[in-house]
């Protein structure tokens, strides 16, 4: 059953033409360092060169490569994508899979917490966490992203779980005496699979926006390189007016082709398990 | 001359996969005056089936062939814009299967009274209210609740008020898509004298009436048809049907209606193991042979056409050898 | 009691008590996060006590007023909220002396002279453009727009300004490079005045108006096509309706989300359009937001965040009184999800 669903799967072209730029991209990040093995924050030749075929994407302002930057910048981005959605994934299907399955006081009081932290705009609450820390590393950019960005996914798990739980099987694991959590665990998280997985991407493709925000006005990682980092450099060393284009364009075009093919991905994954199309 | 009269139609669901084959080629016939049930289990394609008959066709449904001729026109081949004008509201009319949501939240029951009736008709907004007063009150309904918004009315009143709705122009033909699945068995009852009244006061001529419930179709249908996997299997006089079912697959819906829990019955098939077929891929043959209890080799190399015998139309290698 | 008075009520306490969740946090953040942040900074400004020693000192003084570091935590939040509800929303020490609202309220014209006309074209343009791509869905323009709406909506504006700023200021010389008004003038009412802030208006204009339109006609275009395949549209269908009618339901019936996200999008415009304006170097209030996070400006932060977010929860409450004079549901005190 398996391998007919992932070879029907790859009918869809969105889902083909967003795979491949957002794999593209990923081995790009993971291989590159072999491939082209320069390091990102060593000065490596004359400062502010155009793109030629010793520097393929030029050199900053100090003489390091944009190109090794870009490599180190999207595996960093992807790290911090992928951390930050795991967290708000599991906060938010935690809080929703718990108050949609009890209900009650216990719903009604996580919700009241959900809807206070998605009324609050995330970037400012990410802004004001940022500020207060010294030192940023990757894990503790993912983590302020993370736990600011899971109401939405928590308020949709619980209206999964509510739906849910009305079907049968639910009811029969309960007559069999199966304990709550492991009835949550076991039959109903499985059968969100595709949902949650649809969330993780879109969690992923914001998280990496937001890390990149949060990088543009000085509040993003303090060691290391990210897509965000490298157009902050680039912003405070006037690149754009100076006509330095190989240094910001790159990182922006990597940033948005990773988000945009996350977000189309989804959508694609959303019109084949759409309800709409079955039943008959 | 019969109010509907079908050759040949199919109307697959057309998704990146392939075609899902809901209507696979289906013959039928409805002579005047006539209460046809429509029965099958869930999946089986009666609703896209009803919804093809009146044209009402929608992406990623798609109307493959055949011929539909509704009261003497040929309404396969009619645009869209022309069955609204001409057909749909006036000739033929649905009451969908979600009636319960069928009415827009934002909008007083009155509004939609008059957008509809005024688009079909040449007349003021006083007449419309008070031909729309005249009409609830020969249907028991009470005239107040035209004022109302729909989520000031219980489901059955709801059910109630778009059958209202449904027949204000007095179309020829009523379709009732399983109008009595999310009810309960008192509200039930008043859907189906309703609907019984509607055809004794002359308001509407004929009817199609759709369920996956045979204990309804007893009370109410003169003459059954039973789709199983986007075709017609058996047809014939209500009676007969029930008592003297042919076609194996009749036998076990049928035989369901015997159990006694409700719930069970609900679902349609009980005593029947296995799933609807998948349409994207159906069976070689006989669509119903891989869960047929007495499937032979023919069954699962030819497909059987239905054949007519003493006023019953069959479509089985069993019957028809 | 009156549903609507109740719907109101509750409305009321859920946003107060957001808002003072709001600065529960703000309160909590500096004083729990390890190596208390607000002491390194007191450090800091002792270390350059040699350069301005006057100033220095009554910075220090005013910081430690202000956050009352030394009192035992329950007075510490006490004394915050009275400030507070006496209206003061501290001083600021990058700019000292000045008051932080005395401040944002010099720097906001022209983040709402920006933002304001911006976000209303790109909310007009973007559900026009939805609107199209859903009524054409599963055809080519469905698929061109839908593309072109989901590349858009995941570009910063950030990105997309220094984009526009390259290819229209620095390539060709069409438009200036920075700032709101040409360097050396002072702001009055005549015509080269307003000429020359136009000049400077164009390219943030336009680079907020593409990059927020696409969020916009998604958020249209997915309400539209999940309207369209409501229930209720297909019965009007069914009964024969014209398309025309139709879409008039189905358009009223999706623009009040549109509405709803509008007014609270409005909701956040003190905060400026906060990485554009940098990229620009236009003067809004993201700007000055900027300039108190690069600088550690903690009461000034503390302050726009407070400003920002009361405009944020007045633009909720705004949108649930419209939604309960709108919607029957509320008036007739019908509840449910």
């Amino acid at each position: 059953m398996i391998p007919r669903i992932i070879k029907d799967l790859f009918k869809i072209k969105k889902l083909d033409i967003s795979l491949g730029i957002f794999l593209g991209l990923m081995l790009l990040s993971l291989l590159g360092s072999i491939i082209y093995p320069v390091d990102p924050t060593s000065v490596v030749g004359p400062p502010e060169r155009p793109p030629s075929s010793a520097y393929p994407l030029g050199t900053d302002n100090r003489g390091r490569d944009v190109l090794a930057q870009l490599i180190g910048g999207i595996k960093n981005s992807l790290y911090i994508g992928v951390i930050a959605a795991l967290i708000s994934l599991g906060i938010g299907v935690i809080i929703g899979a718990i108050s949609g399955y009890k209900g009650g006081l216990t719903d009604s009081s996580l919700m009241l917490m959900t809807d206070v932290v998605l009324v609050l705009p995330s970037i400012l609450i990410m802004m004001l966490i940022a500020a207060y820390l010294k030192e940023r590393n990757p894990i503790f950019v993912s983590i302020i992203i993370g736990v600011t960005s899971w109401p939405w996914v928590a308020r949709a798990v619980r209206a999964q779980m509510m739906s849910l739980k009305a079907r049968e099987f639910v009811y029969m694991s309960r007559i069999a005496g199966l304990r709550d959590i492991k009835i949550i665990i076991e039959d109903l998280l499985p059968n969100m699979a595709s949902y949650i997985f649809m969330a993780f991407v879109l969690l992923m493709s914001g998280a990496m926006i937001a890390e990149a925000g949060l990088s543009m006005i000085g509040l993003g990682v303090t060691k290391g390189i990210s897509l965000g980092i490298i157009l902050y450099w680039a912003q405070l060393f006037e690149s754009v007016r100076r006509g330095l284009w190989w240094w910001f364009v790159p990182p922006g075009a990597c940033l948005v082709a990773l988000a945009s093919s996350l977000l189309l991905m989804s959508t694609a994954l959303d019109e084949y398990f759409s309800p709409r199309l079955k039943g008959g | 001359m019969p109010i509907l009269e079908t050759k040949g139609v199919k109307a697959y669901y057309s998704t990146p996969l392939g075609y899902i084959r809901a209507v696979d080629g289906i013959d039928l016939t409805l002579e005047k005056g006539v209460i046809l049930g429509l029965a099958g289990e869930s999946g089986c394609g009666k609703s896209t089936l009803v919804n093809t008959l009146m044209m009402n066709v929608r992406p990623p449904l798609r109307f493959i062939e055949g011929t539909i001729i509704l009261d003497g026109k040929e309404i396969s081949s009619m645009d869209r814009s022309m069955l609204k004008k001409n057909v749909w509201g006036v000739l033929v009319s649905l009451v969908p299967q979600s009636a319960l949501n069928a009415l827009m939240p934002t909008q007083r029951i009155t509004d939609l009274v008059k957008d509809v009736v005024m688009h079909h008709m040449n007349v003021s907004e006083q007449e419309v209210v008070s031909m729309a007063k005249k009409r609830f009150e020969e249907l028991n309904l009470e005239v107040d609740t035209l004022y109302r918004y729909p989520h000031e009315l219980s489901g059955g009143m709801k059910q109630r008020v778009v059958i209202a709705i449904s027949t204000l122009l007095n179309p020829k033909l009523l379709i009732v898509d399983e109008p009595t699945s999310a009810l309960d068995v008192s509200t039930q009852k008043q859907v189906l004298k309703m609907l019984v009244d509607l055809k004794r006061a002359k308001i509407i001529e004929s009817m199609i009436f759709v369920t996956h419930d045979i204990a309804v179709l007893r009370q109410i249908a003169n003459w059954i048809t039973i789709m199983y996997a986007g075709k017609i299997v058996e047809s014939g006089l209500a009676d007969d049907m029930l008592n003297h079912p042919k076609h194996p697959y009749t036998f076990s819906l049928v035989n369901a209606v015997v159990t006694p829990e409700p719930e069970v019955r609900n679902r349609g098939l009980a005593s029947l193991p296995g799933e609807p077929p998948n349409l994207l891929d159906p069976p070689k043959g006989c669509r119903f042979n891989p869960r047929c209890p007495n499937a032979m080799e023919i069954c699962r190399a030819k497909e059987p056409h239905l054949e007519e015998k003493s006023n019953r139309l069959v479509a089985c290698h069993l019957v028809f050898p | 009691m009156n549903p609507f008075i109740r719907f109101i009520t509750r409305r009321l306490a859920f946003l107060l008590m957001t808002f003072f969740a709001f600065l529960l946090i703000i309160f909590a953040l500096p004083r729990a996060i390890p190596g208390n942040p607000l002491a390194s900074l007191l450090y800091q400004i002792i270390q350059q006590a040699q350069s301005n020693p006057d100033l220095v000192k009554a910075v220090y003084k005013k910081l430690l007023e202000e956050f009352g570091m030394d009192k035992p935590v329950h007075i510490q939040l006490i004394e915050f909220l009275g400030r507070l509800g006496g209206g003061d929303l501290g001083t600021s020490i990058a700019f000292y002396p000045r008051k932080v609202a005395d401040l944002v309220f010099s720097y906001l014209p022209w983040s709402l002279g920006l933002l304001i006309p911006a976000t209303l074209t790109s909310w007009v343009l973007g559900n026009l453009l939805g609107a199209l791509a859903a009524y054409k869905r599963k055809t080519l323009t469905d698929n061109f727009l839908l593309t072109a709406f989901l590349t858009l909506s995941q570009t910063p504006y950030y990105w997309l300004a220094m984009i526009l700023l390259y290819a229209f200021a620095v390539s060709f010389k069409f438009f200036p490079l920075n700032g709101a008004y040409s360097p050396g003038k002072t702001p009055t009412l005549s015509i080269p005045f307003i000429l020359d802030m136009l000049h400077h208006y164009v390219l943030p204009f336009f680079s907020i108006i593409i990059g927020a339109m696409g969020g916009w006609a998604i958020g249209m275009r997915v309400m539209v096509i999940y309207e369209l395949g409501s229930d209720y549209v297909s019965y009007v269908d069914s009964l024969g309706l014209p398309d025309r009618k139709i879409l008039q339901y189905v358009f009223k019936n999706s623009m009040l989300p549109q509405i709803t996200g509008l007014a609270i999008n409005l909701g956040t415009i003190l905060g400026g359009a906060l990485i554009t304006e940098l990229v620009f170097s236009y003067p809004g209030t993201g700007f000055l937001i900027f300039r108190a996070l690069s600088t550690l400006d903690y009461p000034l932060i503390q302050g726009t965040f407070v400003l920002i977010i009361s405009t944020l929860l007045l633009a909720n409450f705004i949108v649930d009184l419209i939604y309960a004079f709108i919607d029957p549901r509320i008036k007739t005190g019908y509840v449910g999800e």
